[in-house]
């Protein structure tokens, strides 16, 4: 068994009267893709929220490679090298692919102006453009264009190379294929196998259960504020996982429609 | 990126073109000289409103905090006879603290800028009309050392220039620089562009923010500084409405509305052409009373003109 990267345990989150996250334990490992499903409203979102720092837990504990960790804030994750790719808003559509790339962590010179530093443009542009190239992104992309120019999986794609450029140990995907068309979901969804491939674990919440048959290897559901069921892929099937989502026997229901 | 910046220079031409072939005396070394005078106050304030915009807030108080800077300062060094050193530091802080608390509310307590700034517009402005019993202060008769450094003024050739004049150039630097080369440029963009994307990548956008909303008042507070002891005067009502023709010179430089994009040089545009807008339609004979139609008009004009070439530049 691989080593564990990200573990959970009894993580909890309300909002006022309303219990997000009741007692959340999970075990990501390295190098493995993990499905987060659940139907809406059931915690998935606090608890990818919790995990990169949005919205700090209220209980339980995080340990990342087996040390016991404190996650108060977005830089606090992604200095533990947990990226998180946030659903439509994880880039900013003004500014170029260089230097979304490089946000928050710009090359500098004279870093010790602190905030005031120039930008070392060279090298952002040549980091930019070696990074297109290793992440192997088909279309051939200007750094320096803005990010409004692209498109929706061309935006992921972008989103996805940051996080590997870190060499991040976690990398965490909002329902990464939404609002794509056919062609660009597939491009993103094998662009997570080669993240995986790379040695990274990659965590992503979706709504589409055919896309996790494709990708995951191991499926994670929650109800409720509640893990309720952890499965590998390769053992179970499409309506048992309808049905762990949904707390209710699909099969039996698909049965009663027959028969009516 | 510089088409909006390069339609606004080609705008300015035909401005500047049409008033001098209108009436000869606009390019005249007096009027240039007026001109000059004026541009650095107003011009000031849209170089901080530029940096605020483009973090996607923007400040109204800015008018009000042109006229309590001065009239706290020369109040304290006329009537309390405190040191003018010391009354410009006391002008400061309270400059500072009124951008702090601005940006402090918008970024804490989650208020629009443009509801925060309003009040904080009527509560500057009541200040300062409530110290000085609506009435403007006796004049500044004191030449000195701050007095040379902010408004001080020598003759080049036929042209009067005033030291005011190299502030703005060099403040124009220092955000031009700021903006475009620094790493917390790249920040002030980001966070206007999508302020949650910056947050994620632990871009410390609301300590930003009220940097920015300080910087607006002290550069406000510094450009009713220079306005008041150039003219030896300072008055509670001095800057109103100064807000919005602030704004509009950094929105006519091609800043968008919504943050994200700014533009330093499209801004110095901006000031040159509200500034030479204001003065050629005196010049050239609009009465008095219609000069806000023509303003408002060419105002329009020019953000339509934007519009078009944003929407053009998208398409392609």
């Amino acid at each position: 068994m691989t080593a564990e990267v990200l573990r959970l345990e009894r993580v909890r989150k309300s909002f006022g009267s309303v219990n997000a996250l009741r007692s959340a334990s999970l075990t990501l490992r390295e190098g493995e893709v993990v499905a987060l499903l659940g139907d809406n409203g059931a915690g998935k979102s606090t608890l990818i929220k919790a995990i990169s720092g949005v919205h700090p837990v209220d209980g339980g504990d995080i340990y990342v490679r087996g040390e016991k960790a404190s996650i108060r804030s977005a830089r606090d994750a992604i200095d533990l090298g947990i990226e998180t790719i946030h659903q439509d808003t994880s880039l900013a559509p003004d500014l170029s692919i260089a230097r979304n790339l490089f946000l928050g962590r710009e090359p500098v010179k004279l870093p010790f102006l602190g905030v005031f530093a120039p930008l070392d443009f060279p090298e952002l542009r040549r980091a930019a453009s070696a990074l297109l190239r290793r992440v192997g992104i088909s279309k051939k992309l200007d750094a320096d264009a803005p990010v409004d120019t692209l498109s929706g999986g061309e935006r992921q794609s972008i989103a996805i190379s940051r996080a590997m450029q870190f060499a991040a140990k976690v990398i965490i995907l909002d329902e990464p294929t939404n609002n794509l068309g056919v062609e660009e979901t597939h491009g993103v969804l094998r662009f997570v196998k080669e993240v995986r491939d790379a040695g990274h674990t990659v965590l992503f919440i979706t709504h589409n259960i055919h896309h996790v048959f494709q990708v995951a290897d191991r499926i994670v559901i929650m109800r409720r504020g509640e893990i309720v069921a952890e499965r590998a892929v390769e053992d179970t099937d499409l309506l048992t996982v309808e049905s762990l989502i949904m707390g209710v026997d699909v099969s039996t229901l698909v049965k009663e429609a027959k028969a009516r | 990126m510089a088409t909006p910046q390069v339609a606004s220079l080609i705008i300015l031409a035909i401005v500047l073109a049409a008033f001098s072939l209108a009436n000869p005396n606009f390019l005249s070394p007096l009027n240039i000289s007026n001109m000059m005078a004026f541009l650095p106050e107003l011009g000031i304030m849209a170089l901080a409103m530029t940096l605020l915009l483009t973090a996607g807030e923007f400040d109204l108080s800015v008018g009000a905090v042109f006229a309590l800077g001065p009239v706290l300062v020369m109040l304290l060094a006329q009537t309390a006879g405190v040191d003018i050193g010391l009354a410009l530091l006391v002008g400061l802080v309270v400059c500072i603290a009124i951008g702090a608390i601005n940006g402090i509310i918008v970024t804490k307590i989650g208020i629009s800028s443009f509801l925060v700034t309003l009040s904080m517009l009527l509560i500057v402005r009541g200040v300062a009309l409530y110290i000085t019993q609506g009435f403007p202060l006796k004049s500044w008769d004191q030449p000195g050392f701050f007095v040379t450094l902010l408004a001080g003024s020598f003759d080049l050739g036929p042209f009067r220039l005033y030291t005011s004049l190299f502030w703005f150039i060099g403040l124009t630097l220092v955000c031009a620089y700021v903006l475009n080369w620094s790493k917390v440029g790249n920040w002030i963009s980001a966070i206007g562009s999508n302020r949650s994307a910056a947050v994620a990548r632990g871009v410390p956008a609301d300590a930003v923010k009220i940097w920015l909303f300080i910087t607006a008042s002290v550069l406000s507070g510094l450009a009713g500084m220079i306005s008041a002891f150039r003219i030896s005067a300072a008055s509670p009502v001095a800057g109103t409405g100064y807000e919005l023709e602030v704004i509009a010179m950094v929105v006519v430089g091609g800043t968008a509305l919504t943050g994200g994009r700014g533009t330093i040089l499209g801004t110095v545009v901006g000031a040159f052409m509200l500034r030479a807008i204001r003065n050629g339609i005196v010049l050239i004979g609009v009465p008095g009373l219609a000069f806000n139609i023509f303003v408002g008009a060419i105002i329009l004009v020019m953000l339509i003109l934007h519009a078009m070439i944003q929407r053009r530049s998208v398409r392609r």
